[in-house]
């Protein structure tokens, strides 16, 4: 693996915009191009090698690995749109991060801010620290938000966390998301997320869902009145044919949607076993 | 006594909030130049017109701050000054908007353009969630005058008309005799559901209580309720199950009914997700019978402000231009974030008093940064402000478009004019222009 190395001269007064970090754009180039590349400061078109000190080279990009150092928690849109290679991030992270990423892996040791692997496509985003709202979400209008991927983050999430997630079965698509504990509305619209929580959880989790399951493994503040109980389970069947063990409380919903509706029978109000979505809550 | 010449300006549009009334009838001292009477309007709408007077308040030459103290100074200087600021920033922060006319807020987007700054109108701190939720989910709107003629059951959510805009209920929502609804009052069910007790509760058919906050809970069992789920819930925010069973039959057997909703769903938690589940019920609800909803607009043409900006940018509000092209992103380019992370380095306030009413974080990080400020009397936003532009009154002094909470656009009439030496917003925005574009050598 090549190491391409990135320093923080200074933490940014605005916010600089680094969508021009990834390894789809240093394949192939030395360090003396790399530190051409442009990118925004402001409304100011800046060089790289104005903000970073940099050294390495990358010739394949599945095998470029980039490593940045320093309080990067204003420098915004690392990793968007990657497609392979990896990055780790060694400090805080600013906005955007991996957002719309197709491949590859991006490692942050800190925190990060709002959007943290937005409509992510594909990949692996791993946060070891807290995570801002929108993580994973569709952007404001979009109606299929991240994919595909695994996004896992060990602290907290805030709220709204993937928002519009979009997962197919027959396309083999399931979109995953794992962190310690959530805020509120997570998974609101779910069209087919798998969601662990691994700690509490706050209001509104699984509203509007169509398609999908959260499973929190402890507390949740308030579950939605629209989410009907189907009784306590031992073992719990992920979209994605995983398997989780553990006594858990099985729920079904959202029922204020049309396409949840459809799944409760009208003569005996039972509630289908197919694919509406769930919500499991330790007993 | 004292012989006075009198002129009357009849069906004057009056640019105070959003429902925009265009009845009133204001008398005018040729002589001294000042309002003397406004008919028709309300409290508030006819103590804007009497602000307009000239008074201690109001500017009337442009100030510059030097050494902490306003100066009054020339024309020519106080625009030099303010296109310095402007030209030398590297993210500034253009805001506002809400409460001038049409033609002023599109310069604003050509300045926005130019400068590549940040755009904002102050939609982004009232009804910004509920064009979030209509770009997630849509929206069954409609204007005022259907609901005047047809609503025979009318829902205040989150909403005190009575304080807020007390001539909607007169006009087009609750007490007016429409076309079909030939009884006024008598022939429309009222429902207010709120966390107070408010004056327009209080003239309520049916009052409902609900826990502050808790609102889109409400929402989602009333949606669960009319799809005939039995829920396991006993209550839900503060309402007893059986409360909510009668509210969905009501709801079920009206012939026309909107739901009028205001600050009291998008500025409490949940924000645009109350909205968002407000959209969803009125469209569920049309599978009944006929259902729209309607955002109790403030500011007389904030409305207006998100047509501009939507039909110059294709975003209603929160516009980045830094990158020379609009992008769009609330949380990341409305004010008070910015201002809170201290992302931008000068700002441009136009017709608003972000001093008054954005958090004290905000506006601490506001004047710490070059601030120009256009605006007719002083504020606390202006009294700090480097250079004061001094405007007159759109739809007072001046004339201009604005749009009606039901995007309605009317006319403003000028019925006098402005003391001093105050311009027009418009004039202000188009020499500011003029002068940034000489110092970018364009």
């Amino acid at each position: 693996m090549v190491e391409i190395k990135l320093k923080l001269k200074k933490k940014p007064e605005l916010p600089l915009e680094a969508d021009i970090i990834t390894p789809d754009n240093f394949v192939g180039k030395n360090v003396a191009d790399i530190k051409k590349l442009e990118l925004y400061y402001g409304k100011e078109v800046v060089k790289l090698g104005n903000f970073f000190d940099i050294s390495g080279k990358s010739t394949d990009i599945n095998d470029t690995k980039i490593i940045i150092d320093g309080d990067l928690s204003n420098v915004k849109r690392i990793g968007e749109n990657m497609s392979g290679g990896e990055i780790i991030i060694n400090g805080n992270v600013g906005m955007h991060v991996g957002s719309q990423m197709k491949g590859g892996k991006i490692t942050v040791n800190g925190n990060a801010d709002d959007w943290a692997g937005a409509m992510l496509q594909g990949g692996e985003l791993e946060i070891n620290g807290d995570a801002g709202h929108y993580v994973g979400a569709a952007y404001r209008g979009f109606w299929q938000g991240m994919k595909n991927g695994t996004i896992k983050v060990k602290g907290k999430v805030g709220n709204e966390t993937l928002a519009w997630v979009n997962g197919s079965k027959p396309g083999k698509r399931f979109p995953k998301l794992i962190c310690g504990s959530a805020g509120a509305f997570l998974g609101i619209h779910s069209h087919g997320g798998i969601i662990i929580v691994e700690g509490d959880c706050d209001r509104c989790a699984g509203a509007d869902q169509v398609r999908g399951a959260i499973v929190v493994k402890g507390k949740v503040t308030k579950i939605l009145p629209s989410y009907k109980k189907i009784g306590e389970v031992g073992e719990i069947e992920l979209p994605n044919g995983e398997k989780l063990t553990g006594k858990f409380i099985e729920y079904s919903g959202d029922h204020s949607v049309d396409k949840n509706h459809s799944k409760i029978d009208k003569k005996t109000g039972e509630i289908s076993k197919s694919s509406n979505g769930r919500l499991y809550i330790a007993a | 006594m004292v012989e006075r010449k009198i002129k009357t300006v009849y069906d004057v549009v009056c640019p105070f909030c959003g429902t925009l009334c265009d009845d009133l009838e204001v008398d005018i001292d040729i002589k001294e130049d000042s309002v003397i009477e406004v008919r028709n309007g309300c409290q508030i709408g006819t103590k804007k017109f009497f602000s307009s007077n000239p008074s201690g308040h109001r500017y009337l030459k442009p100030r510059i701050k030097a050494n902490g103290e306003h100066k009054e100074v020339s024309w020519d200087e106080a625009l030099d000054a303010a296109a310095d600021i402007l030209v030398k920033a590297k993210r500034p922060l253009l805001y506002g908007f809400s409460s001038t006319e049409c033609e002023a807020q599109s310069k604003g987007v050509e300045l926005a353009e130019i400068l590549g700054a940040i755009l904002d109108n102050t939609a982004s701190v009232c009804h910004g969630p509920s064009l979030l939720a209509i770009q997630d989910v849509g929206a069954p709107l409609s204007t005022l005058g259907e609901y005047k003629n047809r609503a025979d059951l009318v829902i205040f959510w989150g909403s005190n008309p009575v304080h807020a805009h007390p001539r909607h209920l007169g006009r087009y929502s609750e007490f007016v005799r429409g076309y079909f609804r030939k009884d006024g009052r008598n022939d429309r069910f009222i429902i207010v559901v709120d966390p107070r007790n408010t004056h327009t509760a209080q003239i309520a058919d049916l009052y409902i209580q609900v826990k502050p906050n808790e609102d889109y809970e409400l929402i989602n069992a009333i949606r669960a309720t009319l799809r005939g789920v039995e829920l396991d819930a006993k209550e839900v925010s503060g309402v007893s199950i059986e409360k909510i069973r009668e509210l969905v039959d009501m709801l079920k057997l009206c012939n026309f009914g909107v739901i009028f909703f205001g600050m009291g769903l998008t500025q409490t938690l949940a924000h645009h997700r109350n909205i968002d589940a407000a959209i969803c019920l009125t469209r569920e609800l049309n599978d009944h019978t006929k259902f729209l909803l309607e955002p109790m607009r403030g500011h007389y043409n904030v409305t207006g402000a998100n047509q501009v900006f939507t039909w110059n940018t294709g975003y209603a509000y929160s516009i980045d231009f830094s990158r020379g092209y609009p992008r769009y992103n609330p949380g990341e380019f409305s004010s008070v974030d910015l201002l809170i992370k201290d992302e931008v380095d000068s700002s441009l306030i136009v017709a608003s008093d972000p001093a008054s009413n954005f958090p004290a974080a905000a506006v601490k990080n506001l004047f710490k940064h070059p601030l120009i400020s256009i605006e007719p009397h002083e504020t606390p936003t202006s009294a700090f402000a480097d250079v004061v532009l001094p405007a007159a009154f759109a739809g007072i002094e001046c004339e201009g478009t604005a749009y009606r909470m039901d995007k309605v656009p009317l006319r403003l009439r000028k019925v006098k004019d402005a003391p001093g030496e105050c311009l027009s917003d418009k004039e202000i925005l188009e020499k500011l222009i003029y002068k940034v574009k000489e110092k970018l050598g364009e």
